[in-house]
């Protein structure tokens, strides 16, 4: 059970600082909560992120091509079904059973990517604040025992309305 | 492109989370017969029409030779046609970074869905025999029937298939912080449905980064792959050898004609949805004005090749493209249909160069109506005046529709309006988390 602090804000910019401010004393376990996306602005504070779905969709999309090849040439390899001169093992047509499975299995791996990263699904209870789907920013921020009071005093100066202790499954 | 405002600006986050919620929980008298009319057209118009076909058999059609595709084939391209607007352009409007599609995409992709889903219908009802549809499903069987990958219609199983599932999560994970916003703001079994579909989500910096980086390449796949579907769907034709099917135009002209439809059809649900869920402040006439521009872009490229299709046809000056460019300009009663669609797809677009008819809603929702009427007359047209008029005139044969034929048309619509309306109510229909972007970033100090 690792203990935490959550402060919750109205303006994004004050919770930036906040992090900001944090992040260099020497806090590293930083969780933002917000109902809005705020890529850009959180990247400034807490550095960038790498972006490893596109791996997912290329692989995905290389797959899939494969599939799609492999099975319109594997079917007319089974069973050879000739149609007036034309050829057992089409390469046009296959094209398109492989372009329409290359979109398929890229975005079926991008799904994949995007659960495994975003540790999605999970149901199981953690730390959250019904306010961050309304209008409030949160900011969650590990601590150990004896920092909960600095931690929480840095938090209410830069203008949180509200710090709470929480614990961390 | 510069930021300019769509909504009021003095909506506050609160509110945007309570009108959604709102929209969900709250209906009135009105909705429920609206469903209930809805629901009673599919089983009287779709249901029991369906069930006599396949008791009596395909005879219960209008369709004899050579005249084997007719109506249901006309629907199926029609719903696959008003699909592509939805995904499409949704997609093409978040890779440039458009504002002024956040209001208005998540029903339009769900407009997408329930059309492809309608489509979908449509092959099984044509099929005639429709428990054997797993015969044109790719895996090796027993019975010898190989699949045949050189053929258009096994292309179409294809295209068809991925762009539901593409479509599908789109609109799915698009919605995933909305779901968890409904999830937070609900009782009862509400609260258990929107938990176990918002997948837990809690909006950390870590999940909106992912979902960002995924929905980019959702986006990123679809357009291509609506450009491939309806390609597709128009080389079911193109790829014969039947006069007036067999042009090179075609996939092009297809695909701006799906694009040209289904923006009309966005257009007619955003009239209705925000009337219906009081909406106004954040589907305003700016979006009509953004939608009409489309409009009138889509109905010159439309026309255009409408006429290039014509004159090509024309200046081959073969006996039997003339004998079909006849039937279907001059042979009544398909001559009254090809005016009226030129009427209504050509002519009365192009009052949408005026800023004030953009502006109107009513004169909006009339152009785009007409517009999807016009819509399907062209799919009518091109399936049942090419057909009739083979190479030989001893296989002529007209084709009218049977009432079973034209009850299950009307009936189609009954099933599209029913799942739109369950959609509306268990679905965020307006995106809480874009509007709120739209809206601005809550800064202290000013600068935003």
């Amino acid at each position: 059970m690792g203990k935490a602090v959550l402060g919750l804000f109205t303006y994004v910019d004050d919770m930036l600082a906040a992090a900001d401010k944090l992040k260099k004393s020497g806090f590293s376990g930083i969780t933002i909560f917000s109902p809005i996306p705020l890529g850009h602005e959180i990247e400034h504070v807490l550095g960038e992120r790498k972006n490893y779905v596109r791996y997912f969709t290329f692989f995905g999309g290389v797959v899939g091509f494969f599939f799609g090849t492999l099975l319109a040439f594997g079917t007319a390899a089974l069973y050879a079904l000739p149609r007036g001169g034309r050829p057992i093992f089409a390469i046009t047509p296959t094209l398109i059973i492989s372009y329409e499975t290359t979109i398929l299995f890229g975005v079926l791996f991008t799904m994949l990517g995007f659960m495994l990263f975003a540790k999605l699904p999970s149901y199981k209870k953690k730390v959250y604040d019904p306010e961050v789907s309304i209008d409030s920013f949160g900011l969650l921020v590990d601590v150990s025992e004896a920092e909960i009071n600095d931690v929480t005093k840095i938090l209410k100066e830069l203008g949180a309305n509200e710090v709470k202790r929480v614990e961390e499954k | 492109m510069t930021h300019q405002q769509h909504m009021k600006s003095d909506i506050s986050y609160k509110e945007v989370n309570e009108d959604v919620v709102r929209t969900m929980t709250k209906s009135g008298a009105g909705y429920y017969i609206a469903l209930f009319l809805s629901m009673a057209g599919v089983v009287f118009l779709w249901l029991l029409p369906w069930a006599y076909q396949i008791y009596t058999g395909q005879g219960v059609t209008g369709l004899q030779t050579p005249v084997f595709w007719g109506i249901y084939l006309t629907n199926f391209i029609f719903w696959i046609g008003i699909s592509h607007s939805g995904t499409l352009l949704s997609a093409i409007l978040f890779i440039t970074q458009t504002p002024w599609r956040r209001s208005i995409y998540r029903s339009a992709e769900a407009m997408t869905f329930f059309s492809v889903l309608t489509a979908a219908i449509f092959v099984f009802v044509h099929m005639g025999r429709p428990w054997n549809f797993y015969w044109t499903m790719p895996y090796p069987n027993q019975r010898q029937i190989w699949l045949n990958f050189q053929s258009p219609l096994m292309f179409d199983v294809f295209a068809i298939s991925t762009y539901m599932t593409a479509s599908m999560m789109f609109l799915y994970f698009g919605s995933i912080p909305d779901l968890a916003a409904v999830r937070d703001r609900v009782t009862g079994w509400r609260k258990e449905l929107y938990g176990a579909l918002s997948l837990g989500w809690r909006g950390t910096d870590a999940e909106w980064h992912w979902l960002n980086k995924a929905y980019t390449f959702f986006a990123v796949l679809i357009i291509p792959l609506a450009v491939s579907v309806h390609s597709i769907v128009s080389w079911d034709f193109a790829l014969s050898k039947v006069p007036g099917l067999n042009k090179t135009i075609f996939a092009p002209y297809f695909v701006v004609g799906a694009i040209y439809s289904g923006s009309a059809g966005i257009v007619t649900l955003m009239v209705i949805l925000r009337k219906t869920l009081k909406i106004e402040k954040y589907i305003t006439t700016n979006h009509f004005d953004k939608l009409g521009m489309l409009l009138l872009v889509m109905s010159l490229l439309w026309s255009y090749i409408n006429i290039l299709e014509v004159f090509t046809g024309w200046y081959a000056d073969t006996s039997f493209e003339n004998e079909a460019l006849k039937y279907r300009m001059f042979t009544p009663p398909y001559a009254y249909m090809f005016w009226l669609m030129i009427f209504t797809n050509t002519f009365m677009p192009l009052l949408l160069i005026f800023r004030k008819i953009r502006a109107s809603i009513i004169i909006s929702l009339i152009i785009s109506l007409g517009i999807n009427v016009g819509m399907w007359i062209e799919r009518y047209l091109i399936i049942t005046t090419s057909l009739p008029r083979k190479f030989l005139p001893y296989m002529w044969h007209d084709y009218s529709p049977s009432l079973t034929e034209i009850s299950m048309t009307i009936g189609s619509f009954s099933f599209f309006i029913t799942l739109f309306l369950l959609f509306i109510k268990l679905w965020p229909s307006v995106s809480i988390y874009e509007v709120k972007e739209d809206i601005g970033i809550p800064m202290k100090k000013e600068g935003h």
